[in-house]
C-alpha cells in the first residue's frame, strides 16, 4: 500500500509507481515509490506531523515543500536536519521526526508551549546572563532542549570534491523565466550553464497552474525544455543548488557530493519568487501550508493533499490553486480571499462555476487542530475591520487543509549576495530586488514577474541582454506581451490575537508579540530586530518571514517600510554539508630523494615546514637512547645526514656579491672563491629571519643556502628587494633542484676518499669552510666543509635526480667505517654542544644580532644593508635580553622543556630556548635569554620548569664542546 | 573568489597571490633620523582611497604593483614594477 | 627488465611506478616506465585518460636578462610571446615562461639531442645574463592525457583549460591542488594532453593526487611507449 491519499498517475509526475521503496518513520513501516521525497511518501499515507518546532515544541508538517522549512527538518542515521521536501527514500532507510522527547507525536517537552507567554524575545539572555557564568552553566541545557538533529561522531567519512566550471552566462533557475533566458543567451551564442534544484527543468510550470486550462502552460514547458536541450552551448545541471555568489563573479553550485567553484561572464538570476505566508493564531499547525506546496503534492507525486479545504489569498493565483484541489478530488470548503473587493479574473469565475464558496473581506482569526496529530481540524473565519485587525462575527469552517498565500517575495538571494537589496515598494505592497550591481541580470518573478507571458518575456529579455554585454548578437525576437505583468501583494496580511500564537517565523517560533517587543525595547533597526528577536536567522532565512517582520517593525516603530529596508543576505542559500565545503585534502608534502631510504632503515619522521625529515632511526620507545648513540656516533666515528630540506638560492650576474651585502648582515665582497661564509638575514626591524652559508662558486656566482622552511620567503624576499633595487642579478631558488647529505666525523675524509677520487680531500687542499666542485660517485657534486655539528664533514650537495644514489654510494663507502645515519634530533644535539643557534627556535620575532651575541656576523659601515639602520636604532638604548649557554647544576636533571622561564630572585628574568642532555659533558646544556647583566659565565640562576618545579643552572662559556674549533677544522 | 590580472600571466584567482603591502618610499638611512626611520617601517597609512600595493605571483615568483581602491576593494590597474623603480648604485 | 635503482638518475616517483605494475626501460640515463600492460590497452588508456611520468627524461631551462637572446642565436624557434609553447625542428618544445626565462622539453621519442647540446653550449662558453636552470632536478614532469584530461584538471586548478579556452601551445603558470606547477597543452596526434611540471620534491604528491583525481574517468597510469606511440614516429612532444 503505498498511501490512501495517493492519486491515479498523471503525466509530468516524478514517481516510478512501478518501483515501491519501503522505509519507516518513527519506527513504523511505510511504502512509497521510488522518486518520492520523505515528505511526499508520508504524505501519501496521510502522515502530516513531521517535526516539533525549535522552541516551544509544536507539531510541525510540511510547509512549502521545497528547500529547507525548518518544518520539515527530519533526522537520518548519522545525518541530522535532512530537508524532506528534497530528500528521496530509499528501501530500508530509518526517519525519524527531529526537536522531541519520548515520541513526536506525544513530546514530554511540548509542556514548554504552555509558558511560552514567559518566555518573551531575548528572555535566555536576560535571565541567564546573570551572575557571571550563569550562562556557561545554563548553556548546555538549553542547547540539548533546543534544536536541531543529533550530530553521529562515528559517521562514516564520503568523498566530497570540488570541481571548477567557467560559463559566459550561468542561469539560476530553470523555470519560465530561466528556460527562456537559456535559450535567448545560446542562441546568441553564448556558453551557457542552467542551474535548478529540482529534478527536472521547468519550475512554477511543473506545479503552478497559469489559468483555467493547464493544456497551453504544458505545451509551453515542453518547447521551452526542448529549446534548452536542444542547444548544444547550454549545459543543464538539475538537482544543483547555487548556494552563494562571490567577489568577481564566482558562484558556488553543489551538486550531490561535489561543489561546483563556477566563473560566469553573467550571472541572471531567475529563481522566481516565495509565497507569503498570512499570519494568524495557531497558523503553523500541520496541514497548513502554501498553495504552491499542494500544488507540488498533485503534480510531482500523485498525492492528494487533503480531503476538505480552505484556500486563503489575496490574488488570483489562490483561484488557480482551488481549481488544482478541486481537479485532484479535494472539497474545498472555501475561498478567504482578504481583499474587499476582489478582480474579476477567468479563474475566479471558474472557481465559481465550481461553486466554491468565495468569502472577500475576511481572514483568518485561528485555526484549531486534532489533540492528537496536530492536524488542523478547523479554521474559524472573520471579517476584516482593519489594517490588521478582524472583527466579531464570521465562522467556523472545518477542514483538513489549508492552502494560504497574502503574495510573494522575489526569491533573489544571489541578486543579493551581490549587492542587490530588496526594498519595499508601495505599489506592489512587497519586497522587489534593487540596486542590483553590474554583471547581474533578474528576471522573471524574481525580478516581480507575475503570469506567465510576462515572465517567459522578462527572461528573454534577460538572456539576450547578458548575451549583448558579452558582445553577441541576438537574432530578432518577438516583441514582448503587452502589460506588464506586476505582482500584489496584501498589504498587512497580519492579524494578531489576544491569546497570540500568530506564527511570524516558523523556524524560531516568533510571534507577532515577540517582534512588536523587540521594537518597543528600542531595537528600531531591522538588523537589531534580527539579532534580537533571531527572525530570519533559523534555516529557511526569512523565505517565509522578512516581508511580514519588515511590515512589523516598521508599523510597530512608526517608521516608513521603504526606508526600514531590509537585512543583508548572505551565502549559503540553503544548508552545506561540511564535506561539501571541505572538498579533498590537498595538503602538499615535499619528500627529499633520499626519504624512502629513511623510512626503509626506520626512521621515525617529524614534519619540518612542507618536509618530513627523519627525527632518529629505530622504535619510539627507544627514542632517548637512539639520539645519544647517533650524536655520540658521528663524534667517535662518521655519521650521515640528509639536509636536502635547506634552500638553495643560485645568485649569479654581476651584481651577486653586491647584492648580497645588502640582503644579508656579513660582507661578501672580498670572499674568495671557493670558500664560504656565514649569512645573516635581518627583517627591516633588525630582527634576525634566517641564516645559512653562501659559496663562492664564481666571482659572479653565489650559492646560498637558508633554513629548511625558510626558503620560499627568503627567495621572495629577495625578489622583493631587487624588483626595488633592480640589480644585475638572477636570483633562483634551487631548494628542490639541489639535494644533498653531510658526512660528518673523525672518519668522514676516509669515506668520502673512496668515492670522490678527483678531489683532494687533504686539510691543506680542501680546509674548513672551503668549497669544491668535482665528482662524487661519479656524480656532479657540489662539496661545502662545513661545521654545524662540530666535527670534520663535509656536505655534499647534488642535483636532485642523483640523490638517493649519492645516499646509497655514501652508505655504501662507509661500510668499512661503520657509517650509521643520523637524524635531525641528533643534529640538534650536536650543534647545542657547539653552541649553534637555530633560527626561530634560539630567536624569536624580536631577535637582534646582538641579543643572540652574533655582532661578530655583522659588518657594520657597509653602505646598506637591510636592518643595518634599525641595528643602529637599536644601538642607542641598552641591550634588554642576552643568549647565553648554560648548564644544569644537578647532573641527573632531566632537561627543562625549552620555553621554561629563568627566575632570578622570584622574577621572572628570561627563558629556555634549547636544552638537551650532552651525552659528550655527561649533563644538560642549553641556551637561554637572560637579563645582559646576569649572563657571564658562572651567574647562577633558577628554571621553573613546566610542572612548577625549580631546577638551578649556571651560565657556562659557549661552546660547550671543542672550543678551539679544533675537530671540525681537522 | 577575486580575481586579480597578474601583469605577466593574466587573471588569476587571488588566492595564486601574496599580498606585500603598501609601496612605501624608502628615506635615505643616512639622512633620516631615528624618528623617521621607525615610522618607515612600522607605521602604515593604511588611507581609504586607491592605494600602490605590492603583490606576488607565488607560482611564478613575480612581484608586480597593483593599484587598488580600498574603500570598494577594486584592482585598478596591475603593471611591473620597473615603472617605478630604477637602478640603485650597486 | 631494467632496475630504477641501478642508474645513478631516478625518477622521483619509481616507486610509485613499479607499485602500479610497471615494466621500465633504460632511457637517457635513467629506467622509465615503457608501459604497465597490453600495448592495445595503454593506447586506449591514454586515449580517454592516461597519466605518464617523463621525469627522468631531457629537459632543461635558461634564465636571465640574456637568455632568449642566446636561445635565439642556437636558433630556437618561436619564445616570443610569454607562456607559449613552441615545436622545435627536432621535436623538441620550446616554452616561454617570462621575458627573462624559458624552458626546453626535449624530444619524447628520443630523438634529437637539444637539451644536451644547450647545455654543453653554455657550460662550454658561458654567456653573461644567461644562466641554466636545472629543470630535470627540480621539477617532474608528468603528462595527462586524454579527452577528459581538462575536465580532470578542472577539479584541481581554476585556470580553465579547456581546449577552446586553453588550445595546444598554451602555457599556464599556475597553482594544482595547491602547488605550483607549469601547465602546457599538446596534442598528441589526436589526443589532448598537459605536460605539468612542479616542484621535484612534492612529485609524489602531485602523483597522487592525480591519480585520485582520475579515478571518476578511470583513469590509469600509462608507459612512454603510448606517448611514443600516439606521437607517431618522429614527431614530438607536442
Amino acid at each position: 500500500m503505498t498511501g490512501e491519499y495517493r492519486l491515479p498517475p498523471s503525466s509530468g509526475e516524478r514517481v516510478d509507481r512501478s518501483r515501491s521503496v519501503r522505509f519507516t518513520f518513527e519506527g513504523r513501516e511505510f511504502e512509497g515509490f521510488a522518486g518520492d521525497t520523505v515528505a511526499s511518501a508520508l504524505a501519501a499515507n496521510g502522515v502530516s506531523t513531521l517535526s516539533r518546532s525549535f522552541k516551544y515544541r509544536r507539531p510541525r508538517g510540511i510547509f512549502s515543500l521545497a528547500d529547507r522549512d525548518t518544518n520539515a527538518l527530519v533526522q537520518l542515521p548519522g545525518e541530522p536536519n535532512v530537508p524532506a521536501a528534497v530528500r528521496e527514500i530509499e528501501d530500508g532507510m530509518e526517519v525519524l521526526g527531529q526537536n522531541y522527547a519520548g515520541s513526536l507525536e506525544r513530546d514530554r517537552g511540548a509542556w514548554i508551549g504552555l509558558f511560552s507567554r514567559f518566555l518573551p524575545v531575548g528572555f535566555y539572555y536576560k535571565a541567564f546572563y546573570r551572575p557571571s557564568g550563569a550562562w556557561q552553566r545554563w548553556e548546555p541545557v538549553f542547547r540539548a532542549r533546543a534544536g536541531l538533529g543529533a550530530v553521529d561522531p562515528a559517521a562514516r567519512p564520503a568523498r566530497f570534491d570540488k570541481k571548477y566550471g567557467y560559463h559566459d552566462a550561468v542561469v539560476v533557475g530553470a523555470g519560465p523565466a530561466g528556460l527562456a533566458a537559456a535559450a535567448a543567451a545560446a542562441a546568441a551564442g553564448a556558453d551557457v550553464l542552467l542551474v535548478d534544484d529540482q529534478p527536472a527543468p521547468g519550475g512554477t510550470l511543473t506545479h503552478a497552474r497559469f489559468g483555467v486550462d493547464r493544456a497551453p502552460q504544458e505545451e509551453r514547458l515542453r518547447a521551452l525544455v526542448a529549446a534548452v536541450e536542444e542547444a548544444p552551448n547550454v549545459e543543464i545541471a538539475t538537482g544543483a543548488v547555487c548556494e552563494g555568489w562571490f567577489a568577481d563573479d564566482w558562484l558556488a553550485v553543489v551538486q550531490g557530493r561535489r561543489l561546483h567553484k563556477v566563473r560566469a561572464k553573467r550571472t541572471i538570476v531567475a529563481t522566481g519568487a516565495m509565497e507569503q505566508p498570512v499570519v494568524f493564531r495557531n497558523n503553523d499547525l500541520p496541514g497548513i501550508v502554501l498553495p504552491s506546496a499542494a500544488q507540488r503534492l498533485i503534480r510531482h507525486y500523485g498525492v492528494r493533499p487533503g480531503n476538505r479545504a480552505v484556500v486563503v489569498t489575496a490574488g488570483r493565483d489562490g483561484y488557480a490553486a482551488a481549481l488544482d484541489l478541486l481537479d485532484a478530488g479535494v472539497d474545498v470548503a472555501a475561498i478567504v480571499d482578504l481583499r474587499q473587493h476582489p478582480d474579476p479574473s477567468p479563474e475566479a469565475s471558474a472557481v465559481a462555476e465550481r461553486r466554491v464558496r468565495i468569502i472577500a473581506g475576511h481572514t483568518p482569526s485561528e485555526a484549531r487542530g486534532h489533540g492528537r496529530t496536530g492536524r488542523v481540524r478547523a479554521l474559524k473565519v472573520s471579517p476584516i475591520a482593519g489594517t490588521g485587525r478582524f472583527g466579531t462575527g464570521g465562522e467556523t469552517i472545518a477542514c483538513d487543509l489549508v492552502c494560504m498565500s497574502a503574495g510573494t517575495m522575489p526569491a533573489a538571494q544571489i541578486a543579493c549576495h551581490a549587492g542587490a537589496r530588496l526594498v519595499y515598494d508601495r505599489t506592489t505592497s512587497g519586497l522587489r530586488v534593487d540596486r542590483v550591481p553590474h554583471g547581474i541580470l533578474v528576471a522573471g518573478a524574481a525580478n516581480g514577474r507575475h503570469g506567465l507571458e510576462p515572465t517567459i518575456a522578462d527572461g528573454r529579455r534577460a538572456g539576450r541582454a547578458a548575451a549583448a554585454a558579452l558582445g553577441l548578437e541576438a537574432e530578432d525576437a518577438p516583441a514582448a506581451p503587452a502589460g506588464p505583468g506586476r505582482v500584489r501583494n496584501h498589504a498587512w496580511p497580519i492579524f494578531p490575537h489576544r491569546r497570540g500564537k500568530e506564527f511570524v517565523d516558523f523556524d524560531e517560533d516568533l510571534t507577532v508579540r515577540d517582534l512588536t517587543d523587540a521594537v518597543d525595547e528600542g531595537y528600531d533597526d531591522i538588523e537589531l530586530v534580527k539579532r534580537y528577536s533571531t527572525v530570519g536567522m533559523g534555516p529557511s532565512q526569512g523565505r517565509h518571514s522578512a516581508t511580514n517582520a519588515l511590515r512589523i517593525a516598521s508599523g510597530a516603530g512608526g517608521g516608513d517600510r521603504a526606508e526600514i529596508g531590509t537585512t543583508t543576505v548572505r551565502p549559503p542559500v540553503s544548508g552545506e554539508k561540511l564535506g561539501v565545503l571541505a572538498g579533498r585534502s590537498f595538503e602538499p608534502v615535499r619528500l627529499t630523494p633520499m626519504h624512502r631510504r629513511h623510512v626503509e632503515a626506520g626512521a621515525r619522521t617529524l614534519v619540518a615546514g612542507d618536509w618530513l625529515r627523519p627525527a632518529f632511526y629505530g622504535p619510539e620507545t627507544e627514542r632517548d637512547r637512539l639520539i645519544e648513540e647517533e650524536a655520540a656516533h658521528v663524534r667517535a666515528a662518521v655519521g650521515l645526514i640528509d639536509v636536502s630540506t635547506l634552500g638553495g638560492i643560485e645568485i649569479r650576474g654581476p651584481d651577486a656579491a653586491a647584492f648580497l651585502e645588502r640582503m644579508y648582515t656579513f660582507a661578501y665582497r672580498r670572499q674568495p672563491v671557493g670558500r664560504l661564509r656565514y649569512v645573516l638575514m635581518c627583517d627591516a626591524a633588525g630582527t634576525i629571519v634566517d641564516d645559512g652559508v653562501a659559496c663562492r662558486l664564481g666571482e659572479e656566482h653565489f650559492y646560498v643556502t637558508a633554513t629548511t622552511g625558510g626558503a620560499d620567503r627568503v627567495h621572495r624576499e629577495m625578489l622583493w628587494h631587487n624588483a626595488q633595487w633592480r640589480l644585475d642579478v638572477d636570483i633562483a631558488n634551487v631548494t628542490a633542484a639541489w639535494c644533498g647529505a653531510n658526512v660528518a666525523g673523525p672518519l668522514s675524509r676516509e669515506t668520502l676518499g673512496r668515492i670522490a677520487p678527483e678531489i683532494d680531500l687533504s686539510t691543506e687542499a680542501f680546509p674548513y669552510l672551503g668549497v669544491r666542485e668535482g665528482r662524487v660517485a661519479d656524480i656532479p657534486a657540489r662539496l661545502l666543509r662545513v661545521g654545524f655539528v662540530g666535527e670534520l664533514g663535509y656536505e655534499i650537495h647534488v642535483p636532485a635526480g642523483f640523490g638517493e644514489a649519492l645516499w646509497d654510494r655514501l652508505m655504501e663507502a662507509g661500510a668499512a667505517d661503520g657509517i650509521r645515519p643520523f637524524g635531525v634530533e641528533a643534529q640538534r644535539l650536536l650543534r647545542l654542544e657547539k653552541g649553534h643557534i637555530i633560527v626561530g627556535q634560539d630567536t624569536d620575532g624580536l631577535t637582534t644580532p646582538m641579543e643572540a651575541g652574533m655582532e661578530w656576523a655583522v659588518r657594520r659601515g657597509k653602505p646598506f644593508f637591510v636592518g643595518g639602520r634599525a641595528l643602529d636604532v637599536h644601538d642607542k638604548t641598552p641591550l634588554a635580553r642576552k643568549l647565553a649557554g648554560f648548564v644544569l647544576s644537578d647532573a641527573d636533571a632531566a632537561p627543562p622543556e625549552e620555553c621554561c622561564l629563568v627566575i632570578r630572585d622570584g622574577e621572572i628574568a628570561g627563558r629556555v630556548t634549547s636544552a638537551m642532555r650532552s651525552p659528550h659533558l655527561g649533563r644538560v646544556v642549553g641556551l637561554a635569554f637572560l637579563l645582559p647583566g646576569d649572563a657571564e659565565p658562572g651567574d647562577r640562576f633558577e628554571i621553573r620548569r613546566s610542572d612548577g618545579g625549580a631546577v638551578s643552572a649556571e651560565v657556562a662559556p659557549l661552546p660547550f664542546y671543542d672550543p678551539d674549533n679544533a675537530r671540525q677544522e681537522a | 573568489m577575486k580575481i586579480l590580472h597578474c601583469p605577466l600571466n593574466g587573471p588569476r584567482n587571488i588566492s595564486e597571490f601574496v599580498c606585500g603591502g603598501e609601496v612605501v618610499e624608502m628615506p635615505d638611512p643616512g639622512a633620516a633620523t631615528d624618528a623617521d626611520w621607525s615610522d618607515y617601517v612600522f607605521g602604515h597609512e593604511n588611507a581609504r582611497g586607491t592605494v600602490r600595493e605590492w603583490w606576488f605571483h607565488v607560482p611564478t615568483a613575480y612581484w608586480f604593483i597593483a593599484e587598488r581602491d580600498t574603500g570598494t576593494d577594486e584592482i585598478l590597474r596591475t603593471y611591473p614594477a620597473s615603472e617605478i623603480f630604477g637602478r640603485v648604485p650597486p | 627488465m631494467a632496475e630504477p635503482a641501478s642508474y645513478a638518475r631516478r625518477s622521483f616517483v619509481y616507486r610509485e611506478l613499479a607499485a602500479c605494475g610497471a615494466r621500465f626501460g633504460g632511457v637517457a640515463g635513467a629506467a622509465v616506465a615503457l608501459d604497465f600492460g597490453e600495448p592495445g590497452t595503454e593506447r586506449q588508456s591514454l586515449a580517454r585518460l592516461g597519466l605518464c611520468d617523463l621525469s627522468p627524461l631531457p629537459r632543461v631551462g635558461f634564465k636571465g636578462p640574456a637568455a632568449l637572446d642566446w636561445l635565439r642565436a642556437r636558433r630556437v624557434l618561436g619564445l616570443d610571446r610569454d607562456n607559449r609553447a613552441d615545436m622545435q625542428r627536432g621535436g623538441a618544445l620550446a616554452a616561454r615562461l617570462a621575458p627573462t626565462e624559458a624552458l626546453i622539453l626535449g624530444n619524447l621519442t628520443g630523438r634529437g639531442n637539444l637539451c644536451g647540446r644547450l647545455e654543453t653550449a653554455l657550460d662550454a662558453d658561458p654567456e653573461p645574463g644567461c644562466y641554466k636552470v636545472l629543470r630535470r632536478d627540480g621539477s617532474f614532469h608528468f603528462l595527462l592525457g586524454g579527452m577528459h584530461a581538462a575536465e580532470t584538471m578542472a577539479t584541481l586548478c581554476g585556470v580553465d583549460l579547456r581546449a577552446r579556452a586553453f588550445p595546444a601551445g598554451s602555457i599556464a603558470q599556475t597553482s594544482v591542488a595547491r602547488m605550483s606547477m607549469i601547465v602546457i597543452a599538446v596534442s598528441l596526434g589526436e589526443i589532448p594532453a598537459f605536460h605539468l611540471l612542479g616542484d621535484s620534491a612534492s612529485a609524489a604528491y602531485a602523483w597522487g593526487v592525480l591519480v585520485d583525481a582520475m579515478t571518476g574517468f578511470d583513469g590509469k597510469p600509462v608507459g612512454l611507449d603510448a606517448v611514443r606511440d600516439a606521437l607517431g614516429n618522429g614527431a614530438g612532444p607536442g
